[in-house]
């Protein structure tokens, strides 16, 4: 740089909007997740069962691709592609999602408390809603590109080659996809960044994020067998998202631990949910401050 | 000068303690600094003035606007540099303060040329490529300043900026402050407890004592004013002191020729050059003696903080 440039000058140039401001840690949240190699590598991988499923459902409608296979032509494959088919996927890509969650959530938000950078995010024209919203947004961004959106494609690819009317009689399955997935997303979104922001410290909130999905649930069984009740299965939090799913996407499954599904009624279900993430919410609002204040 | 910091009865509580108590005032010089021991509340007032901490009771005004109701605006307007660190450890130097720049709204492109300017401005241009976990103390306390400066806000607040440095790097960290003061563009406000920090800067001076006004004075005024304050040291000379007096000076002798002349705005010193030439007398040392700020800082801790209600006066 030329030594004459090296004074102090003011900025008159133009500004981007204000709303799309939150896309900013979006994009260096995103940027800095793919700078780790495993990370990149993960998710990937997390596409896998995408192309399975795509080439499932080409070979299910393909008598070519059954005849190269050696297949006998006309037979019905092992699974249909229905409600079950998709349910089944998006339980599986799920399972991959929470571990990127897991991976990437909490370092974003541990990382700006551990080197005291949240008060400079927020001495900039970004309120505390849009800086958790930038963050979350990355999650949000991730999760989506790996469950519900490659979901949809399935379902497209599904109803352009079964035809005769198949998307029509199947359309609320779209809806259940993508309300299933968003409401996953949310939950695991708002547990990641509230644990995060509560323990500052990454390894910890991994740590504390796996108990709440992993250790609560066993937690609710001695509950369950201590007081002999299904009420214990409030905080089985992955339970609750499979009874919601599972009335979404039309089908009845058995729990390994309970007598059925009902063992919880659907409204239990959503409200346990919903109070997690009115928790999360509550704890982030308490705990991401710039400052923090210590009281008398 | 407009005003750039006003505050009406301005009261910060956190927790149960009131760090801030009715402050008023109105701050407007081109580097305003910021004084008082610790805990007297000086990094409350900055924090308030970014909005992190919302009054009790009372408001503050910064650039003409209420802070509550115009924080975006304001907060694109400011440029902060904590006390504490404060840095991505794992994110190179410019591509943290570029980050910072986009934030405040700057776009991508010009974003990436002013935090290459800033690195560049505040001396750390060869670093800009290496992590901010890498830095020295005294480099982060400079890109600090880098990212505080990069998307050229119109007041930046340095709270404490001299915190931790070496003399050297010291002296660099005020000749950039004072740099940017004088460009005009911008208004800097400095917190420190450190007086020779605020006298090597600053033209205004607010000092906090238990979170309340204990001074709001004008250093270059004082300066000027103490302008008239004489230190004289005489062979001894009859008649001189009277003569001097004559003229409407107020004097004081200390014995061993030395002597205290107060002088009016209508004497100049041409005129006590002649009467001593007069007199025969020889003046061997002669000095203005001025009020350092260490004096109007000692004289504020000294006295009574103001009582609550009360309008905040000079020294």
């Amino acid at each position: 740089m030329a030594v004459y440039k090296r004074t102090y000058k003011a900025y008159h140039g133009a500004l981007t909007p204000a709303w799309s401001r939150f896309t900013v840690l979006t994009r260096y949240g995103l940027s800095t997740l793919f700078d780790s190699r495993p990370f990149t590598a993960y998710t990937v991988l997390c596409f896998l069962p995408f192309l399975v499923g795509l080439a499932y459902i080409y070979i299910v409608h393909s008598v070519a691709a059954q005849a190269i296979m050696g297949m006998n032509v006309g037979n019905a494959m092992p699974g249909t592609v229905n409600n079950d088919w998709f349910h089944r996927l998006l339980v599986f890509q799920a399972g991959m999602g929470f571990i990127l969650a897991a991976w990437g959530g909490p370092g974003m938000i541990t990382k700006d408390f551990a080197n005291h950078s949240v008060q400079l995010y927020l001495s900039r024209p970004i309120s505390r809603t849009e800086y958790l919203f930038g963050k979350i947004s990355v999650l949000a961004a991730l999760l989506s590109c790996t469950t519900w959106i490659p979901a949809l494609i399935l379902f497209l690819v599904k109803a352009e080659l079964q035809g005769h009317g198949w998307l029509w009689d199947n359309l609320w399955m779209a809806g259940s996809i993508v309300l299933g997935c968003l409401l996953w997303i949310a939950v695991i979104s708002l547990v990641s960044m509230a644990v995060a922001v509560w323990v500052k410290w990454r390894i910890a909130a991994t740590a504390l994020m796996l108990a709440i999905f992993f250790l609560l649930p066993a937690l609710s069984l001695v509950i369950g067998a201590i007081l002999r009740t299904n009420w214990g299965f409030l905080i089985n939090f992955p339970f609750m998202i499979t009874i919601v799913w599972a009335h979404l996407f039309k089908i009845t499954l058995i729990h390994r631990h309970a007598s059925g599904f009902d063992v919880v009624p659907l409204w239990a279900a959503w409200a346990s949910l919903l109070s997690l993430c009115a928790a999360c919410f509550w704890l982030l609002d308490r705990k991401l401050q710039a400052r923090e204040v210590e009281r008398a | 000068m407009p005003a750039i910091i006003e505050m009406q009865n301005l009261t910060v509580q956190l927790g149960n303690r009131t760090i801030l108590n009715q402050l008023n005032g109105s701050l407007s010089g081109r580097c305003i600094g910021l004084l008082g021991p610790n805990g007297s509340g000086k990094s409350t007032l900055i924090n308030t003035l970014l909005g992190f901490y919302e009054p009790v009771a009372g408001a503050a005004r910064v650039l003409g606007k209420e802070v509550k109701s115009n924080l975006r605006e304001l907060r694109a307007m400011i440029g902060y540099m904590p006390e504490s660190d404060a840095f991505i450890a794992d994110m190179t130097g410019v591509r943290f303060v570029r980050y910072m720049a986009e934030l405040s709204g700057l776009p991508r492109g010009e974003a990436m040329e002013r935090a290459h300017e800033a690195f560049f401005y505040v001396g750390l241009g060869e670093a800009r490529y290496r992590k901010l976990g890498t830095y020295s103390l005294g480099m982060k306390q400079l890109a600090k300043l880098a990212q505080a400066i990069a998307h050229g806000p119109k007041l930046v607040l340095l709270d404490e900026p001299t915190n931790g440095l070496d003399p050297e790097a010291r002296i660099r960290m005020l000749q950039l402050v004072r740099e940017i003061r004088d460009t005009g563009e911008v208004t800097v406000l400095i917190s420190s407890h450190l007086l020779r920090d605020i006298e090597e800067c600053c033209d205004q001076v607010l000092i906090l004592k238990d979170g309340r006004i204990a001074a709001l004075c004008n250093l270059e005024e004082e300066r000027k004013a103490n302008l008239k304050f004489l230190e004289l040291e005489v062979t001894q000379g009859n008649g001189f002191l009277e003569s001097v007096r004559g003229m409407g000076c107020e004097c004081a002798s200390f014995g061993a020729g030395r002597v205290r002349i107060v002088l009016p705005d209508d004497i100049d010193l041409r005129q006590i050059y002649r009467t001593a030439a007069e007199h025969e007398v020889q003046i061997r040392r002669m000095n203005y003696r001025r009020d350092s700020l260490e004096d109007i800082f000692l004289k504020a801790m000294a006295g009574s903080p103001q009582p609550q209600g009360s309008a905040n006066g000079r020294l």
